[in-house]
């Protein structure tokens, strides 16, 4: 049997059909007005999303493009920018870390650094205030920053 | 240059909202905050508008009050905040009602129970209704109670919400009324008060316990009959025909409260000062009509006797609960 | 008979009141092009603004509508240009839309789709005044049985969907429903799947779905493609800018159907757009579908679906209008809106309050109108968003998804959630999985197995009450026709030429 990514996904979907059953299995149900409750069908999901994994992993399709090496290490680079991007959203505030994440995401996308600054500080500010003053959505802005703006 | 004109077109829109919304923005630290533990548009929503609407019109507060939501978790997830990050912020009321109450009572607010907050108060309250559609055989509570006793199985309750809610304790509370046990109807959970009156109007089920407001664009279509509100006394207005539970000899009893608490380190100073605006609003001819346009009745208990009140709430559903072996 | 509707225009046609629903469209257009922030944000800002602005009562609703079918017109905006739905009902239109704008078709793909959601929306609009009492009582004799039958039925309308994978599409569904399970049990209050995490008592947001699914995982490809020496997923230069009044032409017929489907979907209590949306997309690929264009930017795998999410959006009056129930989220805000004004709509409203109710629905009509003219010409400036640089666009988009997630609950954890989904999202894409099945799934699942029990509840467990009623009775049959006829008809074809 090759390797092929359909069955490591199939074998993988197959591992989330056990833990869902295992889960839905354990449930504790007081009481229930339906026959049905809760617990049927997660299970009755759970066992067709095995039967259907089962056919992916004896008969994977075409394996697809992936990426190599150095494009994977930038998916993950970006990856790990948006990460930060969440960590860091309510500490340092809306404005700081979008400054930080586009000046990123744009080195990413092969820009160059002076135009990457640029968009950066235009998209940072510009949205906030579009997005709250305009939109009326309360975003964090970053205690630290607030007499700045 | 397209991203010149792009950028002026966003300036463009970015100055019209600005001149739409002017001043909603300006959360200035020391103003006022009212958190809504839903997503906007809801009862909580409303709750904290009626706060946010009165306070500024009677001129309680100078600052416009924010409402800020917090949806999550049937409203633990604002519960839980309040209890672990603004503890001890005076400016900050949170929305609350007789849901927040039950699911207090059922554990669902996890490691927190309700000793934890300081209750503020309430500004209003809703009753519960007992409904059937307008062809249905009862014409009175007696008469579905003694259908109901025979054979409770035949007979479909629905209402707005799963088993352990709020809309399901008002059908647990009739029946038990009528010594059935809860366990023994025949309950549909809808999604929200409109389905299942709407599943009413089609006689999929045969009884909606649904809100007294929520009935009012209903009564004089002449489609359902209200059996009985589950209010201590007859309301005025258009309800003034409906009999109450109790009247015809039914021991049950649902206000919804509207109400709020505040942070479990909040000083006595800050508590207080925001009771006795709560008290002096709720006194005022103006907030009268505000609440009357919410479909609100007037409810006012504040600081400790509200306190206690809500905390004798949680005790009876908590009885309830294990009665019907609910709790977890 | 419609004196409400002659009074009603002449309230919409005051120069305040035109001018509110011109902005109102405006700004709707705008929620509504913005991925994750919809119409419930829009009303939801404006419902005081308008109340502390002292606007009548009449004046509020016009804006307020002119928000509410504004942002359907928007909704397809992104799903077009980005490939990622502006909103719930915008998702089919990503499946021919987007591989338009590949084509260098936006500009006609956007004119197109303005003019398929007028379509739609007036359908529904004439159905809505000409029919509303009488469509009242057929939409209250859907009980969870009816329900339940028509989920079925619509996850049979799926299976034209099964495409040139059939397994993946249908483990793509399955996943789609495994996710809707998560959150509170809606018959027992179970907590299903939530880890003990508040955060997911009431489930995985759709927002949070579909913007991890389709704006991270379309971030991350975005980057495979400008890395990419053959840069096969660069889009060409932008052709033409308008539609062609051929193009209208040849979608006319998925433009009819799929208002009609739209707006009867619309005015059940509980469906709302994006079933509307998925119904009317796979009724017109079964239907229309000969070659096997659809899903590489059809024309009418567009109109369909996007005149059928506006057609929903304005049929969702007609519950809250006739009977004061509430079709969708958003009409629940506008419930509350009417409440603001000491206006319950309901069955009393068109005799009591007509000059209201006749103005909605005359600004119902203006509002479209004004959406078209706004919406034809603006279609070029638009698709110039196409021309925007990659390392502007994606921070954008990026910025976009993280602040339409935030806002819904003003916390870290569904920002997470996103990312999580993103990533799946994009291992699936890289697979050969369609997102559409996931997203159906999602949300046809969930209303399967609620109305499921609650029919069983109502029968104590007697399955009878299934196919009872002849309107469940019917959407069964037409399920089980969806399933065999494509098998069944060439055998008998076959078998008669055979003959003859």
């Amino acid at each position: 049997m090759k390797l092929a990514a359909d069955r490591v996904l199939g074998l993988c979907l197959i591992g989330l059909a056990a833990f869902v059953a295992v889960q839905a299995a354990r449930l504790h149900v007081p009481f229930s007005y339906d026959p049905v409750g809760p617990k049927a069908f997660p299970l009755i999901l759970a066992i067709l999303l095995a039967a259907l994994s089962l056919v992916l992993v004896l008969k994977p399709g075409s394996n697809g493009h992936w990426p190599d090496r150095s494009l994977a290490v930038k998916l993950l680079a970006v990856l790990a920018a948006l990460l930060v991007y969440a960590l860091l959203f309510t500490r340092l505030g809306f404005v700081a870390t979008t400054l930080l994440t586009t000046v990123a995401l744009a080195r990413a996308f092969a820009a160059p650094w002076g135009k990457a600054l640029l968009t950066g500080v235009l998209m940072a500010v510009g949205s906030y205030y579009v997005f709250t003053a305009g939109l009326g959505i309360s975003l964090p802005s970053g205690d630290w920053l607030r007499p700045l703006l | 240059m397209k991203i010149n004109k792009a950028f002026r077109h966003c300036s463009g829109l970015a100055l019209l909202g600005g001149m739409l919304v002017a001043g909603g923005a300006q959360a200035q630290s020391d103003s006022t905050e009212c958190i809504a533990p839903a997503k906007p548009g809801g009862g909580y929503d409303l709750t904290c508008r009626l706060a946010a609407n009165g306070l500024q019109e009677t001129g309680l507060i100078d600052q416009p009050m924010v409402v800020t939501y917090m949806p999550g978790g049937i409203g633990a997830v604002a519960y839980n905040h309040v209890n672990g990050v603004r503890k001890d912020d005076p400016n900050l009321i949170v929305a609350a009602s007789t849901g927040a109450a039950v699911n207090l009572a059922l554990g669902k607010f996890g490691q927190y129970d309700a000793t934890e907050v300081r209750w503020l108060g309430a500004l209003g309250v809703d009753y519960g209704a007992i409904v059937v559609s307008a062809d249905a055989p009862w014409q009175n509570l007696d008469e579905l109670m003694d259908d109901l006793r025979d054979s409770p199985g035949e007979i479909a309750f629905g209402a707005g919400g799963t088993i352990g809610s709020q809309d399901w304790m008002k059908a647990a509370l009739t029946a038990k009324s009528a010594d059935i046990s809860p366990r023994d109807l025949r309950y549909v959970a809808f999604e929200g008060g409109g389905e299942a009156l709407a599943a009413l109007l089609g006689d999929h089920i045969q009884v909606f316990t649904g809100d007294l407001s929520e009935l009012k664009s209903q009564l004089g279509s002449g489609k359902i009959r209200v059996l009985a509100a589950l209010s201590e006394e007859r309301m005025d207005g258009p309800y003034a025909d409906i009999p109450t539970a109790a009247e015809q000899g039914y021991d049950v009893h649902w206000p919804i409260w509207r109400g709020y608490y505040m942070g479990p380190e909040v000083d006595d100073d800050a508590y207080f000062s925001w009771v006795n605006r709560l008290t002096e609003l709720s006194e005022s001819p103006q907030f009268a009509e505000l609440r009357e346009a919410r479909g609100l009745f007037p409810m006012s208990s504040f600081g400790p006797e509200f306190d206690r009140y809500v905390q004798d709430q949680v005790a009876q559903f908590q009885s309830l609960a294990e009665e019907v072996g609910l709790s977890q | 008979m419609f004196d409400f509707l002659i009074q009603g225009f002449g309230v919409a046609l005051s120069p305040l009141n035109l001018g509110l629903a011109f902005l109102g469209a405006l700004l709707g257009t705008l929620f509504g092009a913005l991925p994750g922030i919809g119409p419930i944000n829009g009303i939801a800002i404006l419902m005081p603004l308008a109340y502390t602005l002292g606007l009548p009562a009449e004046s509020a609703l016009i804006l307020l509508a002119g928000i509410y079918t504004g942002a359907e017109y928007g909704g397809r905006m992104s799903s077009i240009l980005l490939n990622v739905p502006g909103d719930a009902g915008a998702v089919m239109t990503t499946l021919d839309g987007h591989p338009l704008a590949k084509q260098g078709l936006a500009g006609p793909a956007l004119g197109l789709s303005a003019v398929s959601s007028f379509v739609g929306a007036t359908i529904a609009i004439l159905g809505l005044t000409l029919f509303a009492p009488l469509l009242a009582e057929v939409a209250v004799m859907f009980g969870p049985a009816e329900f339940f039958a028509l989920m079925v039925f619509a996850f049979a309308s799926m299976s034209v969907m099964m495409g040139k994978d059939p397994t993946k599409t249908a483990i793509g569904a399955v996943l789609g429903v495994l996710i809707g399970t998560v959150g509170v049990d809606s018959g027992t209050g179970v907590l299903r799947y939530t880890f003990g995490m508040a955060e997911l008592y009431d489930g995985i947001d759709f927002v949070v779905m579909i913007i991890g699914l389709f704006a991270i995982s379309e971030i991350l490809l975005m980057l495979e493609h400008a890395n990419r020496k053959d840069s096969g997923g660069d889009i060409p230069p932008l052709g033409r800018v308008f539609v062609t009044l051929k193009e209208v032409l040849f979608c006319k017929g998925a433009m009819l159907r799929s208002g009609l489907i739209g707006f009867i979907i619309g005015v059940l209590p509980g469906t709302g757009a994006s079933v509307a949306g998925a119904v009317s997309y796979t009724t017109e690929k079964r239907l229309s579908d000969k070659e096997g264009t659809f899903g590489n930017g059809d024309m009418r795998g567009l109109a369909a679906p996007e005149s059928a999410n506006n057609a929903a959006a304005a049929g969702s009056f007609v519950p809250m209008l006739t009977l004061g129930i509430p079709g969708s989220g958003t009409t629940a805000v506008l419930l509350g809106a009417l409440m603001l004004y000491n206006i319950t709509p309901g069955p009393m409203m068109f005799s009591e309050r007509p000059e209201v109710a006749g103005g909605l629905i005359a600004s119902l009509y203006i509002g479209n109108l004004v959406l078209l003219a706004l919406n034809l010409p603006l279609a070029g400036v638009f698709a110039r968003v196409l021309t925007i640089p990659r390392w502007v666009l994606v921070p954008g988009i990026a910025i976009l998804a993280f602040v339409g997630v935030y806002q819904l609950h003003s916390d870290l954890t569904a920002i997470y959630l996103m990312l999580i989904i993103g990533v799946f999202g994009y291992l699936l894409r890289k697979l050969g999985f369609s997102l559409a099945p996931v997203i159906l799934g999602y949300v046809l699942g969930g209303l399967m197995e609620q109305n499921l029990r609650r029919a069983l509840s109502i029968s104590g467990g007697d399955l009878e009450i299934l196919w009872r009623s002849g309107i469940s009775l019917g959407l069964w049959i037409a399920a089980a026709a969806l399933l065999v006829l494509p098998w069944l008809l060439p055998k008998l074809l076959k078998a008669r030429l055979g003959r003859a």
